[in-house]
């Protein structure tokens, strides 16, 4: 058990050290200075230039260059925005909650809708049930999500007016930032028009999260339907039954324990799938997370603040990934095999 | 003397025959396949067929609804855009593009992949792990992603965009190659093959590779629907192909501006890519039902 997660750790660690040195070597492949690209500041005169090579021990060789970007990376210096001058380590705590927002619950959304549908469709396999469940849930990935978010807009925004196109709330209401995601900042506030502001925020989050969840909803279906097909076809589920064990009792006891566990870390594959297309998502929506920050960046060619929002999105997939693994590990022992890489 | 025949009775099909009977009994996936020819052919002739040109204004005729609306002219099948030009010749067009370099990248994607995933299933110790745990490292983060990074090192533009998907689908050949030939390495047949003298690159050639490609042309629509998906994303973050060309994610971010005004201008070549996208997805499922249903008998 401790060399399991002890491997993991070992796999976070090396690949987050291996996602540093990607993003320090990147400051040398971009265009431009690497000292700007590593600082944001636009050199000005000698004596400063002189200054921030030394902050970042250029000199001394690219080792302990390395070293030195490491440890003010963990102390969180990621250096300041070209564009807006601002420090990128606080811009990004300040927008990563408003992405993982969105994609928290557009994922418990997915989850909400896939599971029984999945489930159903995968009992009740090669009927009807299941050949239209499979039908829709084709469909829904082949949506290309910008499209489908521009959709939602035409006809839910602009043509019926129902709900509102862009932002995270309407400007009237001032929400004093604390956690960054929205829902609980509401909550936690000491408003007069706490309701009402509430009210705004769902409605401002009903469009994204949708177009969000459409997609991931039909990749959960399908990758839950394989698994109890899988699980039912097996000789234990026959067993089961031979025993003498409802169908009910079957289904609780055998069939999902086994169906749904092994799939957990895939399900996890599903939040980095659902992160980039925030990503998307975000920019259509005019939602002020990290992926419209990041794309921005790229837009004004803004260096030091594409290699820290790349860190930082490629940071929160890999840890998110690496603990569902660890999660299912513990609670699902028949994987250890694999832990162990043994094939 | 008329020999007893008892084996030229029963017809036995071949595996790739096998296949397509067991294909052709899915008749949604048939239907994805006869779209997918559809946007092949509109692919390669429809650029041939189509009176304008992608770039052709004609400044008499902006924002003209599709023709089967009231303000429609059939002279322009799905209407014009901002500047005059004909939706559909610049779909078509844009499928040509968006579908072609789909194809392309998948094409060097795999190529690549399967060989250094064949390697990868080859080799032991040290470096089969070195390989594994930097795939798995990887294969975390979503191809956009990883395609939207190598873009902002390399600079927009159609070009680059190509590069970026390529190298973003890499990782999955690499990973489904490897698990196969490391399975299909314990079995008897190879074994025995090996007992014959056959070195490991016959052996891959000859022996794994006929098995391998099936699986290969499953897991290749699939990386085509990916691709064709993320392309025209970059295509409609600004990032890949640029404006006036007429790939299908770029005409859609164009029509961004007039999205209230000429509605159509949006929702046509987004449904191209829909339908495109649908019907790889129908002809990969289909043929994964085909090859399961084929490897249980």
């Amino acid at each position: 058990m401790l060399i399991a997660i002890a491997r993991r750790l070992n796999l976070l660690i090396i690949t987050l050290f291996i996602l540093c040195l990607a993003s320090y070597v990147l400051a040398f492949l971009f265009p431009g200075d690497a000292l700007t690209n590593l600082s944001g500041i636009p050199a000005l005169s000698a004596d400063q230039s002189h200054q921030l090579q030394l902050m970042y021990a250029l000199n001394e060789g690219w080792f302990s260059g390395f070293w030195t970007y490491l440890k003010l990376t963990l102390n969180g210096d990621w250096g300041v925005s070209l564009n807006s001058q601002t420090p990128i380590f606080e811009d990004i705590l300040k927008l990563l909650p408003a992405s993982l927002e969105l994609s928290l619950y557009a994922m418990v959304i997915s989850l909400v809708v896939g599971l029984p549908l999945g489930v159903l469709a995968g009992l009740k396999h090669r009927s009807y049930t299941d050949m239209s469940i499979l039908s829709v849930s084709l469909t829904g990935f082949s949506f290309p999500v910008f499209w489908l978010s521009l959709l939602l807009i035409l006809i839910f925004s602009l043509q019926l007016g129902y709900l509102p196109m862009s932002g995270r709330i309407s400007l009237l209401f001032d929400i004093p930032h604390s956690t960054g995601f929205i829902l609980v900042d509401i909550l936690r506030s000491e408003m007069p028009v706490k309701d009402a502001a509430l009210f705004d925020a769902l409605r401002h989050l009903v469009l994204p999260t949708l177009s969000l969840s459409i997609v991931t909803t039909a990749l959960v279906i399908r990758l839950i339907r394989r698994s109890v097909v899988t699980v039912y076809a097996s000789d234990f589920i026959k067993a089961a039954y031979t025993k003498g064990l409802s169908h009910s009792q079957v289904f609780w006891r055998h069939g999902m324990k086994n169906a749904l566990l092994p799939i957990m870390p895939q399900l996890a594959m599903q939040f980095t799938v659902l992160l980039t297309n925030a990503m998307i998502v975000e920019v259509i929506f005019s939602w002020p997370g990290i992926g419209e920050w990041l794309i921005q960046a790229i837009y004004q060619r803004d260096f030091p603040a594409i290699r820290g929002g790349m860190l930082a999105v490629s940071a929160v997939v890999v840890t998110f990934t690496i603990s569902v693994e660890l999660l299912v590990r513990i609670l699902y022992p028949l994987n250890k095999r694999q832990f162990y890489a043994q094939t | 003397m008329p020999r007893p025949s008892f084996y030229q009775e029963e017809y036995y099909p071949s595996p790739m025959r096998h296949t397509w009977t067991d294909f052709q009994r899915n008749h949604i996936a048939l239907a994805g396949l006869w779209c997918l020819l559809f946007f092949i052919v509109a692919a390669f002739l429809g650029p041939f067929l189509v009176p304008y040109g992608p770039l052709q204004q004609n400044t008499d005729m902006l924002l003209l609804a599709p023709a089967w609306n009231v303000n429609g002219d059939i002279s322009h099948l799905f209407g014009t855009d901002s500047l005059g030009r004909d939706i559909l010749s610049r779909i078509i067009h844009g499928c040509r593009i968006t579908l072609g370099t789909s194809v392309i990248l998948v094409l060097i994607a795999m190529l690549v992949g399967c060989s250094i995933g064949a390697y990868a299933g080859i080799s032991r110790g040290l470096r089969a792990s070195v390989i594994n745990h930097l795939l798995d490292a990887i294969m975390a983060i979503p191809t956009l992603l990883i395609a939207i990074i190598i873009v902002a090192i390399l600079g927009t533009g159609l070009l680059n965009s190509m590069w970026a998907i390529t190298l973003a689908l890499i990782p999955q050949f690499i990973h489904q190659t490897r698990d196969l030939v490391r399975r299909e390495f314990q079995k008897e047949y190879i074994v025995a093959a090996r007992l014959d003298g056959a070195s490991n690159h016959r052996l891959l050639v000859k022996d794994i590779l006929p098995n391998m490609v099936e699986v290969l042309v499953v897991q290749a629509t699939m990386a085509l629907s990916v691709a064709i998906l993320d392309i025209s994303a970059l295509g409609f973050l600004n990032l890949g192909a640029q404006s006036p060309s007429p790939e299908l994610g770029t005409m859609l971010s164009e029509a961004l501006d007039t999205a209230y005004a000429a509605p159509w201008s949006v929702a046509l070549p987004g449904a191209a890519i829909f339908l495109m996208v649908l019907s790889i997805n129908l002809v990969g499922d289909g043929l994964r039902t085909a090859l399961k249903n084929r490897l249980l008998q």
